[in-house]
């Protein structure tokens, strides 16, 4: 009588252990799934047009990306409403509207591929439970759908449609709390690798080497995006800095990528950028002087899976962008701090 | 309607929500049924020794009509009885009350759930013009873009359109 319990014990454990075996393989391949997707987004030609839906907004734009010898080349362009262009390439961001090309963002001491490192996929096995929920057919591909559910509520659940074949992420998909969708990407028709128009990529290319890298503000085309005049003696890039701004209050797993001292269009003084990732979103906080504009009111906003919090804290304007809800980017600006050492 | 009087009660909405649903109920008759039941289930909830029904007193007798189980000895056994009589017939009561409750209530989804969706919710879905700057500057280093590469910028595109 008294072998029985020990019995269904060892049988018990014997399960759980082919169980969780079981678990941790089907994570370590979900895992590769996101490796070779972050690969391939770098790695391959495509072209292809795709849905942008947040809220009740559906949003249709083309995308192109060629990858040369020197770097990668990356064209967005919106197809409804007026024309307008995002040109990416190597860490610089143009935006091309009423014939005019413009830059609007140069950030270098990036690592050409950031692909995902150890630790965050660590920190993505701990913090999210992952698994393949099968195969699905998207923009006349099949892809694999891999799932991302969160341990806690401070972040987003993830699905992605993976391409079987080249490891393109063909859909993406980012649900809240109760499963309702915040946003999602997806191609709706697209050409992987072959005969690609690279037309651009050349004119670009002497385009982007014959411009000043941000606009002066002699030039006519001085005046930033929102209306305010560009200052004359803005630094390229960011400065990678030790701050000494801390943040107490970030969700497990969120790990520092970057910290940099930046130059920001419409602000006089740099901009303090601390950047952390958890593998699959990240949070940026932004720590500058507040000059007093009626606009620094504290306020919550949102686009799509993005939120936006921003608060004045004795004279400095702190602002936390990431894609993560509305309460996490609260949280982290509230446990900001300061630390002279 | 029921959900959101059953909400109002329990104090859960927002001030201006609350002085919209009342003025519904002070012109809405059935709206103004409900409010009613519902505040008297309430009272009987909290209060069942005020309900005029008799059914306390219908339970007590067919208890005593029932042959007793527990040989009565003495007074005090008489007066546990007693007790348990009442006890039992409180309980009954409240499987009724709660049985009744549910009817009313149970087919619409829990009234917290919503309250707590919208208590957090952005307060201005629009994102302020110069709020494109930080945008694009946090989307080069998030994973999304090296993702799905530049579709993420979409983020940061499309409401420029709208910031001219």
């Amino acid at each position: 009588m008294r072998l029985r319990p020990t019995l269904c014990e060892t049988l018990l454990s014997g399960l759980l252990l082919i169980a969780v075996n079981a678990f941790a393989g089907e994570d370590q391949d979900s895992l590769d799934w996101l490796r070779v997707a972050v690969f391939a987004s770098h790695q391959t030609d495509y072209s292809g047009v795709f849905v942008y839906q947040y809220g009740n907004r559906v949003e249709i734009s083309r995308i192109t990306h060629i990858v040369e010898p020197d770097s990668e080349y990356e064209k967005l362009e919106s197809l409804d409403g007026p024309k307008h262009e995002i040109i990416r390439h190597h860490g610089q961001i143009w935006r091309y509207s009423n014939q005019q090309l413009e830059q609007v963002d140069s950030i270098q001491g990036r690592n050409r591929f950031p692909a995902l490192l150890p630790e965050q996929l660590s920190a993505l096995r701990a913090n999210y439970r992952i698994k393949e929920t099968g195969v699905e057919r998207v923009a006349g591909y099949n892809a694999q759908i891999i799932l991302f559910q969160p341990m806690d509520n401070l972040r987003y659940t993830h699905k992605i449609w993976v391409h079987t074949d080249s490891g393109l992420l063909l859909k993406a998909a980012v649900l809240g709390d109760r499963n309702q969708l915040v946003e999602q990407y997806a191609f709706t028709q697209l050409i992987i690798g072959g005969d690609i128009d690279r037309l651009w990529v050349k004119l670009i290319a002497s385009s982007v080497n014959s411009l000043p890298a941000l606009p002066k503000s002699e030039q006519g085309a001085s005046v930033g995006l929102s209306g305010v005049p560009m200052p004359v003696e803005i630094p390229k890039g960011g400065m990678p800095v030790n701050s000494g701004w801390m943040v107490s209050a970030l969700p497990a797993g969120f790990k520092k990528t970057m910290e940099v001292q930046r130059p920001m269009r419409g602000r006089h003084a740099p901009v303090t950028q601390l950047v952390f990732s958890d593998g699959l979103s990240a949070i940026s906080v932004f720590i500058e002087p507040s000059d007093g504009d009626e606009d620094d009111v504290e306020g919550l906003s949102c686009r799509g899976a993005v939120n936006l919090y921003h608060k004045v804290v004795d004279g400095n304007l702190f602002t936390v962008v990431g894609e993560v809800p509305p309460r996490t980017v609260m949280q982290v600006l509230d446990s900001v701090r300061y630390n002279a050492n | 309607m029921k959900k959101e009087i059953s909400v109002l009660m329990d104090g859960e909405l927002f001030e201006d929500e609350a002085d919209v649903l009342l003025d519904r109920i002070k012109r809405d008759p059935a709206a103004r049924k409900d409010w009613e039941m519902y505040h008297l289930v309430g009272d009987v909830l909290r209060q069942p020794e005020h309900i005029h029904c008799g059914l306390c007193e219908r339970v007590r007798k067919r208890i005593q009509d029932e042959p007793t189980v527990l040989a009565p000895r003495g007074h005090a056994v008489k007066q546990r009885v007693r007790a348990f009589a009442l006890s039992a017939a409180a309980s009954l009561l409240a499987v009724g009350v709660v049985a009744w409750m549910s009817l009313q209530i149970s087919p619409e989804p829990a009234p917290q759930m919503a309250m707590q969706q919208t208590a957090i919710r952005p307060v201005n879905l629009q994102i302020r013009s110069n709020s494109s700057d930080y945008l694009m500057a946090h989307q080069e280093f998030s994973p999304s873009t090296d993702m799905n590469g530049g579709a993420s910028y979409i983020r940061t595109v499309s409401y420029s359109l709208r910031e001219k």
